[in-house]
Formats: structure tokens, C-alpha cells, sequence
């Protein structure tokens, strides 16, 4: 019976099923790639085509529970609210930042600082919302992350890999990011219980040509169904089937063993500066946009003694993943976001810790589009207020964008309602860009 | 005196004038209200398709219509001795019968309940309670507007009522989100646009619109034991565009205000709520309780409810109870109920509304009619060479995605044996089983995604399927209790093949698929077992299980 299968003869040997198998299913999925003119103003395949070409990449090093700007980027020696710790010079002149960040001082060539967001919101939740999605959240629109949006803007449809992966911290800080109305296909991978992504290995019960076998088995028997039907959802689960082989693929990706010894000494033990070289290792292999948060930042008490822990290891990640990168050549290819939700307070309170604080603080960009050793915009003699070049959630939005050649005014159109990529009236901040 | 009469008399023509404008003469041209159902349903599909010229697609098969009925009325799909059950009915009644027989079932209340869940609190934390106040309030058969006033009274009862408060208190620590969550949720109608600016499409919605609904709910905060209260006074004010200040007034949507019976407070009495105000929010053991005498989430209930001239609130879930059972909204977004998106279909919409209205807002009579109509039970392919006629024709069924708890539901019935069910008369046994098989779904259903507009199916959810170990170690263990256990011990690759395609898809193989299924048993140097998991896996992780078609 099964000899009237052509290619399907029992004769033959298992190699060769495999192929009529895996034959018959291309055939199946050939143009069910999800398609995503649901959401309008889709780019022109040419402009889209040559935007990927330039292959940009995101790392977005989340600073969770919002970092101090006198600690790091904006320090204030000497000003009542300053702090103990001094300010050291940067191999760039006239650009001075917190002694606790002397190996990035060192590497100021790559990075533009900015000192002066006032972005209002100093609520974990929102802020991170906030700063998330360039706007502030709106209940009639589930607006998408920066992650999302890169994804969606410079990923690959087809894309083996994935294309937003979101590491998790073993403290606070697990938010797990989200596409919003650009929908499931640009979700982030989330790293929410260990260093490897959730069911990317194969059990060992079924050998690897079964596993293969059967998803092509299972091709085969889906057309019927697939075939009568027009039907976004129904198309992204065949896709979604599809992207499965490729990703479990790029689980070695997330195996920093398969890194020289002398590579992961350099970056070391922590968890932050794993993740890191993780990190490097995605966006070698082309993984748009990756996420590494480093909590907990949020110091109501001891503002001084958490930033000496926890700048030290940010100063140190920080400043290998950027020799890394540049040594590899990725660093202009590759843009690093150094953010939080927010800054804190220059007063500095009893339980000697500084609190929330929205009005005036920092975030550094390097890397990708951006003019390095530049430190925009400014704060007043204690840090209570913003001078110069203030800046909000949704211009530093736009910046981003700008850094990565994406039109930050392009519109989704969610149904009738136009959204642009960056908020309404929000611009790039020129004087950061390359 | 004479000058003020003349005066309300004018207005009162207009007002009169007015109505009829909006809904007398559309009311007349109404099918009579004695029509059923699901016949007022059929009369204006059919209306539509033949003013376009359109062929509808071919009536569903019977085995295709068992499994989407028990999907939208039981939340899962059949056993095989519910299949074998509704072949032994006479055909005529068939769909009758089972629609009447689910009805009355656990299955129905269960699931009502979680679509209610899903529309109401969905992706919200809340505890046990609202899940538990609804499948009370659909097991005993409360109506959609006492449903609905009890949600916004959000009352600190003692019983099972007291879960409705949920509604509220999920929402209550964001103004916006409340306001816009109700409006929507309840009225169809998304005011956010008209938070900053008139809305730009519809003339009738203004600034006004929103902060009026917003209005309703200023007053509203929760005390420190989680109680849902209103303080005594307290009021919205606004920026307009033009740069003025206004204060919001209490305006309904449709443009009926309450008037505001807020009683004066002097200075020091208001100073002094406020104190114990900021008290009740903070501290846990703060004793008194604050009752304001006006209410203003009282008058906004009352207000929906009196509404007869939009009727919001029956046009809303009407409209959703479509849109869940036909897989797309007469108004299409479910959010954008203004006369700028007019239905596909007004005066069905009319027509159920008014009927809805009638029945005393009564869900169930809705629901039975829907599916009971000739439109609900269409083919839902389409001819590939073909271009289909628009989906909001319903010239054809649509294919919808499983909710995570008809998806989590429906594997946990597909993957036990078909010799594993108790008796059908066995009401017992089965209430038992139905309620094991609830719980057990909360659990598998957190693997799968609420579907929403431009709904796509996550990579995880194929990862899930291919990698998981819960997938080969419990689903596709090959205990006797198990299919794939039952498969084992049917002899005949054949057989074997034609159980599993009526126990997983709820229908017979087609002969290519049987010859693909045989031939991949037949395979050589394989075990035969390995070979039954794997092909139940293809069904498992296929499309045609996943959706409801």
C-alpha cells in the first residue's frame, strides 16, 4: 500500500523518506511566511531590504531599579548633593565621569553621554513603561518595547536565529518585555529561569532524525488543513513550526563554554558579564536586538556602598563587551544602550540612600551611529534640574532609532489610528549621532 | 410663565424629532420580534449575500459542526462517545439537540465563565474571586445588566457576590485604565483618543465624553483592607485643547448627564474626610468607614442602563457574543461602536439587541440562537483558486484560534483514551471528571497565548510542543489511559490510524492521509510504539487542532 507514495516505497531506506518527507513540506510551506501587511505601512521590500543590509544590532544594558547619574554619568564633586566619590577624567578631554567607571573612562572614544533626560515618571512600573516604549502607556494601545520594534524593523522574517532575546537577572528586574500590537512573532525569547532558553534542547527519549522526521511528518499532514484556509494565524503557526530547527540550533549560542578559556576570563564570573559575552555571541550571529538586565539598583538605603558593588561590575562588563565588540568588528555595527528607568535623587536621605528621581538624569549610548566622546546636555550645579538639551523618554526613542537608519516618524497604522515608531512631536538628538 | 412653556415645548419637539431621526424609523423596518433567533440571523446574512450577488460557501459537515458547537458552548472538543451520541440522533434535530442537551451542561457554565474572565479581567492579576463570582452568576442565570451593575457597585459582600468588585479594584490604582476599561469593556467604545483631543473620526465624542467617564470614577479608591469606596466629593477638571480649564460634568456616552447630588461639605467637615480619607488608604486598622450619600458609579450604571436610545451596553456584548461564536465582530474593531464604523450588518444588530433587551439581557437565549443559525454552521475552507468574499459577509466560517483554555481543555480530552470516559448518562461521574479536567487545564492553558486582534501564534508554543518533557512524558505516555496506550493495543496499523484521527480531530482519515499514516507505521528498523507517539504528536502540534474551523 504504501508503494502507491511515490518516493514513499518501503524499499527504500530511511535517508531517502526523510527527504520525500521534508520535500513534500517545503512544498506545503512555501509563502506562508507571517504575514504582516495586517499592520500597515509595512516598508517597501527595497527600502527594507537595504535597511537589513547595514545589519545593525541592539545590546540594551538595563541598569534595573534606575542607577544613580552622580555615581556614574553626571557626577557633582564637591556640590552638597555630590556624594563621596570624585570625578575622574575620560581619555576624552573635558569629559569627566564618577571614579567608580574608570575602565569606561578609558573608552570614552566609543560612547555619547546624555545628562539630561527629564522623563517625569519616577515609578518602577511606568518608568520602565516609560522608557521601554519611548511613551507613556495609553490603555486603549499596547504600544511595543524598543525590542520589539527592532525586531520587527531589522529582523529577518525567515531569520534562524531570533531576533529579540531578553536575559533574565536571578534578582528583580524580570520584566519580560513586550510586542504589543506588532504581535507574537516579535516577542522577546525570555531567559526567565537559566542561562538557556526555555525548551530549545531536545529530550533525549527521541533521536535527532526522529525529531526531525516527525516535524516533517507533521508538515505533510498540515497542508490539508492550511491549504483552504487564508489566515494569519494560521499561517504564523506553520512559521512558528518552522523557525523551530533554527532556534534550537542557536542554543549554542547561549553555551559561553564554547568560548576560549581566554575569552571568558577576560569577562570573568559575574553573572551580568556572562551574559554579556551571551550577548556578543547572539549578535555575532546576527540577532538583532538583546537585552541584558543587571538589577538591583534601587538604593533608598546606602546609595554609595550598592554603586560601588554594582558599578564595578558594570564599569568592567561594560568596558570588555565594548573591546570585544570593537575587536571583532561588530561595534559599528552594533549599538549599546545603557539605560534604567530612572536616576535618583540628589538629595541623599537619612538611611544615607538616594530615592526615585525623574527630573534630571543620564543614559549612555555607544557603538552604532553614534558620534562617541560627546556629553550632551546638562544639569545644574546639584543635579535638581536640567539646563540644557533637556531631553524625554520619546526623543531618546527617536535617537535610538536615528542611531539604527530607522525613520523614527514611520507610521503603523493600528487600524484607522496612526502610531509613529517614536511619539508624536519627539526628535533624535542630532548632537549624539554620528 | 407663557415664554417658558413655549420654550419646553419646542425642546420637547426636538427632542421627539430626535428619536425618531435615530431609531424610530429604523425600529419599524425591523423582522417583527417573535422571530426566532436564529431565523432573524439567516434573514439578514442572506439578505446581505443576495443584495451582493454572493454564493455563500457549502453547510459545514455534521462532524464539523459537533466540534465547533462544543468548542463555543463546551469549551472543548467532543469525546468519542459524545461523536458517537450525536450520530445516533436523527439528523434533522441533531443540531438542536445538542445545543439544547450542552446548555444544560457543566461544560456550558464553565465556559461562559472563562470567556467572560477573558473578557473582562484578562492578563490582569486577580485572585480566585471574580472567576468564582462569575460561573456563580452564569449557573444561576443572572442577567447581562445585573451582571453588570453588580461589577461597577463593587459592594463589600459577604458571599460569592463580593468577587465582582474585581472589576473595579484591578483597575482602581489607574484612573485612565478604569474609565477606558469600562467604556470599553462594557460600551464598545474606546474614549482614549478623546483624552487629549476631540476624537478625530467621530464628530459626537468629545473631550467632554471622556473626562465625563472619567467623572463617574474620580471618587473611587480602595482602602488599605482592599475595600472598594467612594469619597463624598471631589471632581475632574480639565484642560480643552484651546488651552481653558473645565470641570467634567457626569455625561453617559450617549450625552445623558446625571445631575450632581454631591452634598455641600463645609471647609473644616471636608478638611476632616480627607484626613480619614488618606487614613483608610494607608492604614490597615483605620476603623471607620466613609459612605458617601451620592454615588456617581451608581448613577453611571443607572444611566447605561436607561440608555434606550444606543444601548451601549446590550449593543456591546451582543456584538462580542458574535464576534466570540461568528470570529468576527458586526462591528469590527469591538471597541469602535460610533456611527463613523457603522455594523456590516445594523439591523441584525439592531434586531439582536432589541431581542436581547426583551429577553431581560438574557446571555443564553443569544448564544443558542447564534449557533443555531445556518450562517454559524457554514464550511469555513474556501476554494484555493477562489478569491473569498469579504469575511464580514459570513459567506463562509471563520477559523478562530483556541483560547489557552478550549486549547488546554481540548488536549487533556484528546490525549485519554476513548475507552477512558464514563457512561454519557452518567451525570456523577462526569460533573467529577469535567471539574478534574478544569483544573487541570489552568495549568496547561499558561502555555498558550489569549488571541486578539492581529493574533499570532509564538515560536515558544512550537518549542513547547517539540521540546517539553511534559509533551512525550504525560500527554503521549502509552498507558492504557492514555491514546496512545489505546493505539498500541489495536493490531491493525489501519484501525489504529482511523482511532486516532477520530479521536484527535473528531473525524474519519481521508485515504491519502490514511495511506501517509500506514506508510509512516511501516517505516522500517522503527518501533511501533515510537512510531504511534510521533504520528499523535503530527496531530497534536498540527493546525487543525489548534483552531476551531
Amino acid at each position: 500500500m504504501a508503494s502507491n507514495i511515490s518516493g514513499l516505497g518501503p524499499q527504500e531506506n530511511g535517508l531517502s523518506r526523510r527527504r520525500f518527507l521534508s520535500a513534500a513540506a517545503a512544498g506545503v510551506t512555501a509563502g506562508s511566511v507571517a504575514d504582516m501587511t495586517a499592520i500597515h505601512g509595512l516598508r517597501s521590500e527595497a527600502m527594507a531590504s537595504e535597511l537589513k543590509k547595514q545589519n545593525k544590532r541592539v545590546i540594551l544594558l538595563w541598569l534595573a531599579g534606575g542607577a544613580s547619574q552622580f555615581e556614574t554619568w553626571d557626577p557633582k564633586p564637591g556640590a552638597k548633593t555630590g556624594g563621596p566619590f570624585r570625578a575622574i577624567p575620560t581619555n576624552v578631554t573635558g569629559i569627566h565621569i564618577s571614579e567608580l567607571l574608570p575602565e569606561l573612562a578609558q573608552r570614552m572614544q566609543h560612547t555619547a553621554i546624555i545628562r539630561s533626560l527629564n522623563t517625569k515618571i519616577a515609578d518602577h512600573g511606568t518608568g520602565a513603561d516609560l522608557m521601554e516604549c519611548g511613551r507613556v502607556p495609553d490603555p486603549g494601545v499596547k504600544y511595543p518595547d524598543i525590542g520589539a520594534v527592532v525586531a520587527r524593523e531589522l529582523g529577518r522574517l525567515e531569520s534562524k536565529v531570533p531576533d529579540y532575546v531578553s536575559l533574565y537577572t536571578s534578582t528583580e528586574g524580570r520584566r519580560k518585555g513586550t510586542s504589543g500590537f506588532l504581535g507574537a512573532r516579535y516577542s522577546p525569547m525570555f531567559l526567565s529561569e537559566s542561562m538557556t532558553p526555555a525548551n530549545v534542547v531536545r529530550p533525549d527519549i527521541i533521536s535527532e532524525i526522529d525529531h526531525h522526521d516527525r516535524a516533517a511528518l507533521r508538515d505533510v499532514l498540515a497542508k490539508r488543513f492550511t491549504t483552504a484556509r487564508r489566515n494569519q494565524a494560521v499561517n504564523s503557526h506553520m512559521s512558528a513550526y518552522q523557525r523551530v530547527h533554527g532556534l534550537m540550533a542557536s542554543a549554542d549560542l547561549f553555551d559561553i563554554e564554547r568560548e576560549p578559556e581566554s575569552v571568558r576570563n577576560r569577562y570573568g564570573s559575574s553573572q551580568f558579564a556572562q551574559q554579556c559575552l551571551i550577548a556578543r555571541r547572539l549578535v555575532e550571529a546576527d540577532v538583532p536586538f538583546v537585552k541584558v538586565a543587571r538589577a538591583w539598583w534601587d538604593s533608598h538605603g546606602q546609595n554609595f556602598e550598592t554603586h560601588q558593588e554594582l558599578c564595578a561590575d558594570l564599569d568592567h562588563s561594560m568596558s570588555v563587551l565594548l573591546d570585544d565588540l570593537a575587536e571583532r568588528g561588530l561595534l559599528e555595527h552594533t549599538l549599546v544602550i545603557t539605560l534604567g528607568e530612572f536616576g535618583r535623587t540628589p538629595n541623599i536621605n537619612a538611611s544615607l540612600g538616594r530615592d526615585h528621581f525623574a527630573s534630571a538624569w543620564s543614559c549612555s549610548l555607544s557603538g552604532a551611529g553614534i558620534r562617541g566622546g560627546v556629553a550632551y546636555g546638562k544639569t545644574d550645579d546639584e543635579g535638581h534640574r536640567v539646563v540644557e538639551g533637556e531631553a524625554s523618554a520619546g526623543d531618546l526613542f527617536a535617537t535610538i532609532l536615528a542611531a539604527l537608519g530607522i525613520d523614527h516618524q514611520h507610521e503603523y497604522m493600528l487600524g484607522s489610528r496612526p502610531i509613529p515608531l517614536a511619539d508624536f512631536g519627539t526628535n533624535p538628538i542630532r548632537e549624539v549621532l554620528a | 410663565m407663557r415664554v417658558d412653556l413655549m420654550h419646553l415645548l419646542q425642546r420637547f419637539a426636538l427632542i421627539v424629532v430626535g428619536c425618531l431621526a435615530f431609531t424610530g424609523v429604523r425600529a419599524q423596518e425591523l423582522l417583527p420580534p417573535e422571530t426566532e433567533v436564529a431565523s432573524a440571523v439567516d434573514h439578514y446574512i442572506t439578505e446581505k449575500l443576495q443584495s451582493r450577488s454572493i454564493e455563500p460557501g457549502p453547510a459545514a459537515d455534521d462532524a464539523t459542526v459537533l466540534r465547533r458547537t462544543m468548542l463555543d458552548l463546551a469549551g472543548r472538543v467532543p469525546t468519542a462517545r459524545e461523536h458517537q451520541w450525536f450520530f445516533d440522533q436523527p439528523e434533522t434535530v441533531r443540531r438542536d439537540v445538542l445545543v439544547d442537551r450542552l446548555m444544560q451542561s457543566s461544560d456550558f457554565d464553565f465556559h461562559l465563565r472563562n470567556s467572560l474572565d477573558e473578557l473582562l479581567l484578562a492578563n490582569r492579576p486577580h485572585d480566585g474571586e471574580f472567576r468564582e463570582y462569575l460561573l456563580w452568576a452564569v449557573r444561576q442565570k443572572r442577567p447581562w445588566d445585573q451582571m453588570f451593575r453588580d461589577m461597577l457597585a463593587a459592594r463589600q459582600a459577604d458571599g460569592v457576590e463580593k468577587g465582582a468588585a474585581q472589576f473595579v479594584s484591578s483597575r482602581v490604582r489607574n484612573l485612565d485604565d478604569l474609565t477606558n476599561d469600562t467604556a470599553m469593556l462594557f460600551f464598545g467604545v474606546n474614549v482614549s483618543c478623546a483624552k487629549c483631543h476631540d476624537h478625530p473620526l467621530v464628530e459626537a465624542w468629545k473631550q467632554d465624553h471622556f473626562y465625563g467617564m472619567q467623572a463617574f470614577f474620580q471618587r473611587t479608591f480602595i482602602t488599605r483592607k482592599n475595600v472598594i469606596a467612594e469619597k463624598p466629593f471631589g471632581e475632574v477638571k480639565f484642560k480643552t485643547t484651546k488651552g481653558e480649564e473645565k470641570s467634567a460634568t457626569l455625561m453617559f456616552l450617549n450625552g445623558s448627564v446625571a445631575e450632581d447630588k454631591t452634598p455641600s461639605f463645609a471647609d473644616d467637615e471636608r478638611k476632616q474626610l480627607e484626613q480619614q480619607i488618606q487614613k483608610l488608604e494607608r492604614d490597615e486598622k483605620a476603623g471607620y468607614v466613609i459612605s458617601a450619600s451620592f454615588s456617581p458609579r451608581r448613577e453611571l450604571s443607572e444611566l447605561a442602563i436607561r440608555d434606550d436610545k444606543e444601548r451601549f451596553l446590550a449593543k456591546n456584548i451582543v456584538n462580542r457574543t458574535w464576534l466570540r461564536l461568528m470570529g468576527l465582530g458586526l462591528v469590527d474593531p469591538p471597541d469602535q461602536l460610533h456611527e463613523a464604523n457603522p455594523a456590516s450588518h445594523p439591523q441584525l444588530l439592531d434586531w439582536l439587541t432589541r431581542d436581547f433587551v426583551a429577553s431581560g439581557y438574557d446571555l443564553r437565549r443569544l448564544i443558542r440562537g447564534i449557533t443555531l443559525s445556518q450562517a454559524y454552521a457554514r464550511s469555513s475552507e474556501w476554494a484555493v483558486d477562489e478569491t473569498p468574499p469579504a469575511a464580514s459577509t459570513y459567506a463562509f466560517a471563520s477559523t478562530k484560534s483556541l483560547t489557552p483554555r478550549q486549547m488546554a481543555a481540548s488536549l487533556l480530552v484528546v490525549i485519554r483514551s476513548p475507552d477512558n470516559w464514563p457512561a454519557l448518562e452518567d451525570s456523577v461521574a462526569w460533573n467529577k471528571l469535567r471539574n478534574d479536567l478544569e483544573n487541570q487545564a489552568a495549568g496547561w492553558s499558561r502555555e498558550f497565548e489569549q488571541p486578539g486582534e492581529n493574533f499570532q501564534i509564538a515560536v515558544d508554543e512550537a518549542l513547547f510542543f517539540s521540546n517539553n518533557d511534559r509533551i512525550t512524558n504525560d500527554l503521549l505516555r502509552d498507558g492504557g489511559d492514555r491514546i496512545v496506550g489505546k493505539l498500541k493495543s489495536i493490531e491493525e496499523n489501519s484501525q489504529a490510524v482511523e482511532q486516532l484521527w477520530v479521536t484527535v480531530l473528531n473525524r474519519k482519515p481521508s485515504d491519502q492521509e490514511l495511506q501517509t499514516a500506514t506508510a509512516w507505521m511501516q517505516r522500517e528498523n522503527t518501533d511501533r510504539v515510537e512510531s504511534l507517539r510521533s504520528l499523535t504528536w503530527a496531530l497534536l502540534a498540527g493546525p487543525e487542532l489548534r483552531f476551531n474551523h
